[in-house]
Formats: structure tokens, sequence, C-alpha cells
């Protein structure tokens, strides 16, 4: 029994060291990067990672890479934004500057600038910003995009 | 089927963020001038992302006071469907690409950074399918995928908007960020995408480009091959493409360029000139 135990518990490890090997950190080398749900920027983000965070790979397909995020989140990253060696931190000043934007988080760096100087700009120079609002407010939802593409007979 | 993205010096000050004063600007400037951007490599790094996104905003701004937005939810999101599935296959499928139509009778077409791309209403008419917008669209797609404004700033313009740059006194301290460098550059910008456009190079390798979205999104790749020959048979001298052809020399040589690509390629895509006639003729 006891020595049952002992090699179950060694096949767990070998299995965990194995998994371990097979799903090594990345780090995040742009000021963020989104997470989403699926592969394509078309997907709903799930989390974002800012510059400097680790993720661990759970998985690559193509070139995703579904991760795991430090907030314990899962979904897909474009293996652009990441990097095999750790990336030193630190936020934009863009998106420091951002007038109530100011914090490090990835929920302001999910969202950019929201808008903010884009809107200042729009407000000058006597533009409708309702234009932009009226565009982002009118893309196609992710979970249409894959019967968009069946229908069509797309890849 | 125009158009740049002239990533402006001025912005990538502005990325430097609260750091430079006017004295350091004015000091990188006449160094970019005579000694070339390299001199400088650190002060005028490219802009990031988020950067880039906010001044794809502003300049979408810009146009909406160019042109009337077709405020038409269900052509919109047919349009963005199809540019979706083509920017898929770039060299940047993780940025969020954001399509539009405007309503004008020009043949038009033009993207703006961060991933913002228009399309006329006068261009939808001209085409007979879905493959023919999936061409156009693949081929505004691939300015922002790869990343011609920077290039653009790289090569030429560097001198003309460092210049600018000082003569609007821009101060890109913590006072007065990227709000500034913003104003010039969307203005800059908008002006150079509907006005102006890339250069030929970059018009090339953006035909190219697109060809191979279009072709690996499943798409006949003959799309903008077929767009840019009914443009030609309409002609110059049609009021609704006068504007595209004076601004976008070397039309039938595109179309010559499109038929190797094609004479190289195996096979052919999907069409859908039905879904296309639902969507879109109907409107």
């Amino acid at each position: 029994m006891r020595a049952r135990t002992a090699a179950s518990v060694a096949v767990v490890t070998l299995v965990a060291g194995l998994a371990g090997a097979q799903t090594p950190p990345r780090w995040v080398e742009r000021t963020k990067a989104d997470v989403r749900g699926g592969k394509g920027s078309f997907h709903e983000i799930v989390d974002t990672v800012v510059k400097g965070e680790q993720v661990q790979i759970v998985r690559v397909e193509d070139k995703w890479l579904f991760v795991r995020t430090p907030r314990a989140k899962q979904g897909y990253v474009f293996e652009a934004a990441l990097s095999n060696q750790p990336v030193t931190g630190g936020s934009s000043d863009f998106l420091k500057l951002a007038p109530g934007d100011a914090s490090t988080s990835a929920t302001a760096a999910s969202a950019g600038a929201k808008g903010i100087y884009a809107e200042q700009y729009a407000r000058q120079k006597g533009f409708d910003y309702g234009v932009v609002r009226w565009v982002e407010d009118n893309q196609p939802p992710g979970n249409v995009m894959e019967a968009f593409v069946k229908e069509g007979g797309l890849q | 089927m125009r158009r740049g993205l002239p990533i402006l010096l001025v912005l990538a000050l502005a990325g430097c963020g609260g750091r430079m004063d006017v004295g350091s600007v004015m000091s990188a400037a006449q160094t970019m001038i005579t000694q070339g951007p390299g001199a400088v490599t650190g002060a005028f790094a490219d802009m990031d992302e988020p950067q880039e996104i906010e001044l794809g905003r502003a300049v979408t701004a810009n146009v909406g006071s160019r042109y009337k937005l077709l405020r038409d939810p269900a052509l919109t999101r047919y349009v963005a469907q199809v540019g979706n599935v083509v920017a898929a296959r770039s060299e940047r499928p993780d940025l969020r690409y954001y399509f539009a139509v405007l309503d004008a009778p020009e043949v038009n077409a033009f993207a703006a950074p961060g991933g913002y791309v228009f399309i006329t209403r006068g261009s939808l008419t001209l085409m007979r399918d879905e493959a023919m917008l999936a061409g156009v669209l693949g081929h505004e797609v691939a300015h922002v995928a790869l990343r011609h404004g920077v290039e653009a700033i790289k090569a030429q313009k560097r001198k003309d908007l460092a210049v600018l740059g000082l003569q609007q006194g821009l101060r890109f301290t913590s006072a007065a960020p990227f709000t500034q460098a913003i104003s010039l550059a969307a203005d800059t910008v908008a002006e150079q995408i509907v006005l102006k456009g890339f250069s030929r190079a970059e018009e090339e390798e953006a035909d190219r480009a697109g060809f191979q979205y279009a072709r690996a999104a499943g798409y006949d790749p003959a799309g903008l091959r077929d767009f840019l020959a009914a443009l030609v048979q309409r002609g110059a001298g049609d009021t609704r493409t006068s504007t595209f052809f004076s601004t976008h020399p070397g039309t039938e040589d595109r179309m010559k360029e499109q038929e190797k690509l094609l004479a190289a390629a195996a096979g052919r895509g999907q069409r859908n000139p039905d879904r296309f006639a639902k969507a879109v003729a109907s409107r």
C-alpha cells in the first residue's frame, strides 16, 4: 500500500513536472495585451495583462497562446505580445497621464485612454465624437463571427 | 483605397511622456534634421499601441467631420464581419479593428492608425460580391498591420514634422501632454489618409499583403483585381472615381501585379455574391 502510494506520488510529481516543462512562463513585453475568449481580436476581453506581468502558458494554438493570468483568468494572447525572457514592468506614461485613468491597473490599461484625449481633441475642433462611439458600438460581437465564417465557406 | 497612416513625429515625442521640455525637443529635432532619424532613436521611439488607438479615435472624429457616417447597424456589421475575417489573417490579428461605411457616392476607402477602416457607399455600389469587399478591406487592413505610417515618418516626413512641431511650440510636459500633440497629429493624419494617400511602394505592399489575407481567409483573392478593373472600366472621367484616380496613380499597374499573384496562386476561394447582395446591394 505504501509502495503504491509512493508510486502514485511519483507519477503525479512526474506529470506535474512534465506539465511544468510544457507550460513555461512568458512575460508581457507590450504596454498592454488583451486576453481574449477566442483566437481573434473580435472576441471578448477576459483580462488584460500589462508590461512585465508573467503569464503561464496552458497550450499553444497556431500563433495564439492560451494563458493563465496573474488574476487566474484564462484566455488567448497573440504570441507577439509575449517574451520568453523576463521583461521589466512599468506602465505607459500615456496611460498614466490620461485624466481619470491614472491607475496602472489592468482594467485601466485595457481601455487605454478610453478616448479621453481623442474626445478632448474633437471638442476643441467642434467635431462630433459621437461618430467614434457609434463606430465602436456597432461592430459584430465575437459570437457571430464563427457562424459568419462557417456560412461563408471561409477559414 | 489610398491612404496611409503617417505616424507623426510629434506623437512619438508625446510618447516620451512628460519628460521632454521644449529645449530637449528642439535639440532632438535639430539632431534628427541634421543627422537623420537614427541619431535620435531613443527620443523618437515609435508610439505604442494604446497611443496609436487613441490617435485612430481622433482621426475618426476628424473623418466624421469630412464625411457623413452611414449609421446603418446591419450594413456596418456586415462590412465589419468581412473585415474581421480578413484582419484575422494579418500580421496584427490581435488588434481590434473597427469598420465604418461613409455615406458618400465617391469611390474611396482608407485606414487610420489603431485599426479604424472606412469605406464609402460609392465603393460598395461598385462591387458585385464579398470577395471584392474582402480585397479592398484587406488592402486597408494591410496599411494598419504593416504600420506604414511609422515607415513614412522614418522615411521622408521626419524633417517637415519636426519643424512643424517646433513651429507649433509644442511642449510635451505633464501639464500639456498628449492633447496638444494629438490635435496636430490627427489633423495631419486625417488630411494624409483622405487627400494624399500612401507612397506608391506602400500601396503596392498593401496590395500584396491584402491579397494574401483574403486568400488565407478563404476568399477568392481576385477580389481586389476585380475591384480595380471595375474602377478602370468606370473611368477617371466619372466624378465618383476622379478623386481616386487623381490620388492613385498606377491603377492599371496594380491590376497587372494582382494578375501575377493570381497566376502564382493555386485555386480560388469564395465569392459569396448572394450574401453580399442581401447585405449591401439591397440598401
